[in-house]
C-alpha cells in the first residue's frame, strides 16, 4: 500500500487538489444561493 | 454570475490538471511538457498555487486600500464593510500563501519554518492584518470602527509592498527566485507561463467571487443588526 502511494503520489496530490477544488466550488455556489435566498427575503 | 462561475470551474479545473499532468522533463521536445527548474524538480508544481495566492492576497490588501480610501472621502458604511471584506479574504489568502510556502519548504529545505526574510515579512504581514481585525472588534461604535479601520488599512497596505516585495529581495533569502528573478526575468517556457498565468487569472476570479459573497453576506448582517438595535 506504501509502495503504491508512493509510486503514484503525483495522481493522489492530483485527486486531492481536484476533490478539495469541487468541494469549495459547490459549497460556494450552495452559498451564493442562499445568500440570494435571504436578500429577497430582505426586500419582501 | 452563473457563466463566470461556469467558466471559472472549468478554468481552474483545467489549471490542476495541466499542472500535475504535464511532465516535467530535461529536454523539451513536445508542447506540453515543462522545463527542469535546477534545485525544485517536480516541487516546482506548487509555484502554480503558492504564487497565485501571493498574488490574490496582494490584490485583496489592495482592494482594502482603495475602499478605505472611498470611506474616509463619502463616510458611506458600504465601503467599510467592501474594505474590511477585502482585508479579510486577503489574510485568509495570506495565511494560505504561508500554509502552501510551508509545505514546500519542508521538501525544499527540510523544516516546515525557517525564519528565512520571506516566511518572516509574511508573518510580519498576518500579524497587521490580524491586528486589524483585533482593532475592529474592539470599537462598538459603527462610525469610530469604520474610521479608526480606514486609516489603519491605509497604513498597513503601505507596509504591504514593503513587506512582500521589497524586503525579501534585499535581503539574502533561501526562497527559490530562478523562476521571476530579481532581473525580472521569467525562466518558463511558453506552457509553463501559459499555466501559470491561467493560474494568476483563476484565482484573481476566484478571489472576486468569493469577496463579492463575503459583501453581500456582511451587508445583510449589517442590516439585519442595525434593525434589531
Amino acid at each position: 500500500m506504501y509502495q503504491f502511494l508512493q509510486d503514484n503520489s503525483l495522481y493522489l496530490v492530483l485527486a486531492i487538489s481536484l476533490m478539495g477544488w469541487a468541494g469549495i466550488f459547490f459549497y460556494l455556489k450552495r452559498l451564493g444561493a442562499r445568500i440570494s435566498r435571504l436578500e429577497k427575503q430582505d426586500k419582501s | 454570475m452563473k457563466v463566470f462561475q461556469a467558466i471559472l470551474g472549468f478554468w481552474l479545473t483545467a489549471v490542476i490538471l495541466c499542472a500535475f499532468l504535464f511532465p516535467i522533463v530535461p529536454e523539451i521536445t513536445r508542447w506540453y511538457e515543462f522545463p527542469v527548474i535546477p534545485g525544485l524538480e517536480q516541487k516546482a508544481r506548487i509555484l502554480f498555487f503558492h504564487v497565485p495566492l501571493a498574488w490574490t492576497s496582494v490584490v485583496g490588501f489592495v482592494v482594502s486600500v482603495i475602499f478605505a480610501i472611498r470611506y474616509l472621502r463619502t463616510k458611506k458604511l458600504d465601503d467599510d464593510i467592501r474594505s474590511s471584506s477585502a482585508a479579510g479574504l486577503g489574510l485568509l489568502f495570506c495565511a494560505l500563501t504561508t500554509i502552501t510556502g510551508s509545505i514546500w519548504a519542508k521538501f525544499s529545505w527540510g523544516s516546515f519554518w525557517n525564519w528565512d526574510p520571506r516566511e518572516t515579512s509574511i508573518f510580519v504581514l498576518l500579524l497587521i492584518y490580524g491586528a486589524y481585525f483585533a482593532l475592529r472588534s474592539s470599537v462598538q461604535e459603527d462610525d469610530k470602527k469604520a474610521t479608526l479601520a480606514a486609516v489603519y488599512a491605509i497604513i498597513a497596505g503601505v507596509t504591504m509592498p514593503f513587506l512582500m516585495f521589497v524586503m525579501p529581495r534585499i535581503i539574502a533569502s533561501l526562497h527559490p527566485d530562478p523562476i521571476i528573478n530579481t532581473q525580472g526575468k521569467v525562466s518558463m517556457n511558453g506552457t509553463m507561463l501559459t499555466v501559470f498565468l491561467s493560474s494568476l487569472a483563476g484565482f484573481t476570479g476566484l478571489y472576486f467571487w468569493i469577496y463579492s459573497l463575503t459583501v453581500r453576506l456582511a451587508r445583510l448582517e449589517f442590516k439585519r443588526s442595525s434593525e434589531g438595535e
